[in-house]
């Protein structure tokens, strides 16, 4: 397997004719790999891919190192998926929902019901698990949802947009049990629009965009030294300056407040910031790294690929 | 940590799918009652038949009359109402909340699920003529020992069987392929309800009385007629076909929108 689970070469894939996926390629090995992308980028197709749900037109998907779709059943029996546009198995409580989702990963009655009851009481729900889950609140909802993925104990887990439509604390919550999933070494997918949960639970990326792939590789390489950003407050650090240091070849730009923004590429670009400050008798008082989030990360790269 | 897990067997996967089904029906109180309602029929053919020796050992006359036949007409009818209770919400629930994608992600290929959800129909279906037929034969051959052979016993087991097979796979076809077709239950009782009451009557307006059989319960009734009265060979084969199509046709309808819905 290489270290990577999930492997794609050249996957191309079209629905009703048109194109969705554009050959994606990427090898994704880490312990939480975030999928991320805007609405339409194709997240969730490629999620069908991986599943052997969708066929692909051309190129290869090995999960797990199997081949899809030749070896979707084996997949789809190693993995928990918790979908998001898919509800739970109606007609019953919480509790019959997780035993079917058991039962249909292979695990006979009695034992989906033990493995049930353990992943519901890991997951804090306590005797709602035995109410029909029609009355269900959504955190209980999305509690329920993830253990039906989590009941038949899989090798890997895909989470398509797990903490949608829950308050805060119901979101840390979420995010936490997550976590510990992961680091009992289980290998999670999260398809997510919220960036910050990718930053939380994710050490590596995959960023589409228009169906192709706009980033991918670690989350720190996204968050790289060349997107630090530096503050600098105190007095001449005004537009002149920032054209100044422009014309040395660093990125600058004055905010009028006596704070002034400074993109550093490079060490020399830091020491020709302080020349020219001297040069010029501004007096820096305060100087700070701002450290970009994932957002700016993100929304960076698709500045730069350009909405393609 | 987790395990290295192998795709489930086909039966399996089949099996789980009816197997919850039929625990939710067993909990709804229509269900419970055509159970109750489908026990009594047994009960007054023992009482019919223990009258009958009676009456004929105190005027030693031959009655001439089996109510066999009669029986298994009788028993058809709750039947029939069951399979509609258990087959029309089926597929239509599972369309109406959106979750056909979580077999799709599952070890499920739509011919599991089209097996299961008819399986959940057709297994009480058979047992509901098949277990009191089995009764009754060993209450004909307790109850009238002289008349009745282990031999013309089998013969009725296996008559009775043969009939509840092509029942069940018909009713299950008809109630499970309109809940396929509709995303809401009430829809899909109507649609089943419709191929119980109106095709039977179209044609017998028009060819009258004697008219094949071409609904489902109709189709039923021509098969027992054959196997236990004298309805001929030809209405017999012609009832098997008629029920195997709606079982054909039930199945294709719902492994068609299956197969459509299971992806997003």
């Amino acid at each position: 397997m290489n270290g990577a689970w999930i492997e794609l070469e050249g996957l191309n894939l079209h629905r009703g004719g048109r194109p969705v996926l554009q050959g994606i390629s990427a090898s994704l090995g880490g312990r939480a790999v975030g999928l991320v992308g805007a609405n339409g980028a194709g997240k969730s197709t490629l999620i069908g891919a991986l599943l052997g749900v969708l066929r692909a037109r051309s190129g290869r998907v090995r999960v797990l190192g199997l081949d899809l779709p030749a070896r979707a059943m084996e997949v789809r029996a190693r993995a928990g998926v918790m979908a998001e546009q898919a509800g739970i198995f109606p007609g019953g409580s919480g509790v019959d929902a997780v035993v079917f989702a058991g039962m249909l990963s292979g695990l006979s009655r009695r034992e989906a019901l033990r493995r049930a009851h353990r992943a519901l009481d890991a997951l804090d729900v306590g005797e709602e698990r035995y109410r029909a889950t029609r009355g269900y609140s959504t955190g209980m909802r999305q509690r329920t949802k993830l253990a039906m993925s989590l009941v038949h104990d899989p090798e890997i887990l895909i989470l398509d947009e797990p903490t949608v439509g829950l308050d805060p604390p119901g979101r840390i919550q979420l995010l936490n049990l997550i976590r510990d999933l992961r680091d009992e070494g289980r290998r999670i997918l999260i398809s997510t629009h919220i960036l910050h949960d990718a930053e939380y639970l994710c050490d590596e990326l995959l960023l589409l965009e228009g169906g192709a792939v706009a980033y991918y590789g670690s989350v720190t390489g996204i968050l790289g030294p060349e997107s630090a950003v530096l503050v600098a407050e105190g007095s001449g650090l005004d537009v002149a300056l920032a054209a100044r240091l422009t014309a040395s070849g660093v990125r600058a730009e004055a905010g009028g407040d006596g704070r002034m923004t400074i993109k550093p590429a490079s060490d020399a670009d830091l020491l020709a910031f302080w020349r020219v400050v001297a040069e010029t008798g501004a007096e820096v008082r305060h100087l700070s790294r701002e450290v970009p989030t994932l957002e700016d990360a993100v929304v960076g790269v698709m500045e730069k690929t350009g909405g393609r | 940590m987790a395990v290295e897990r192998r795709a489930p067997t086909h039966w399996h996967v089949i099996r789980s799918i009816a197997r919850r089904e039929l625990g939710i029906a067993s909990r709804r109180k229509l269900v419970r009652l055509l159970f109750l309602f489908s026990a009594l029929p047994p009960l007054v053919m023992g009482v019919i038949l223990v009258v009958r020796v009676m009456a004929e050992r105190a005027t030693g006359a031959d009655l001439g009359w089996d109510p066999v036949l009669r029986f298994l007409f009788i028993q058809s009818m709750p039947v029939a109402l069951l399979a509609l209770g258990l087959g029309t919400p089926l597929v239509a629930r599972d369309r109406s909340e959106d979750v056909l994608y979580l077999y799709a992600v599952r070890p499920v290929m739509p011919w599991h699920y089209t097996l299961g959800k008819l399986l959940a129909v057709a297994l009480p279906t058979f047992g509901l003529l098949m277990v009191p037929g089995f009764l009754i034969a060993v209450l004909r051959q307790g109850v009238m020992p002289d008349k009745v052979g282990t031999g013309e016993s089998v013969v009725l087991v296996a008559k009775v069987a043969l009939s509840a097979l092509f029942m069940a796979a018909g009713y299950a076809g008809v109630s499970v392929g309109p809940s396929a077709a509709t995303k809401r239950a009430r829809w899909a009782l109507l649609i089943a309800a419709f191929f119980f009451v109106i095709p039977d009557n179209v044609i017998r307006a028009i060819w009258g009385m004697d008219a094949y059989a071409v609904g489902p319960a109709e189709a039923v009734q021509a098969l027992l007629g054959a196997l236990f009265g004298d309805a001929g060979l030809l209405r017999g084969v012609l009832a098997a076909g008629v029920l195997s199509l709606y079982a054909g046709v039930g199945a294709m309808i719902t492994m068609r929108a299956v197969r459509r819905e299971m992806i997003p």
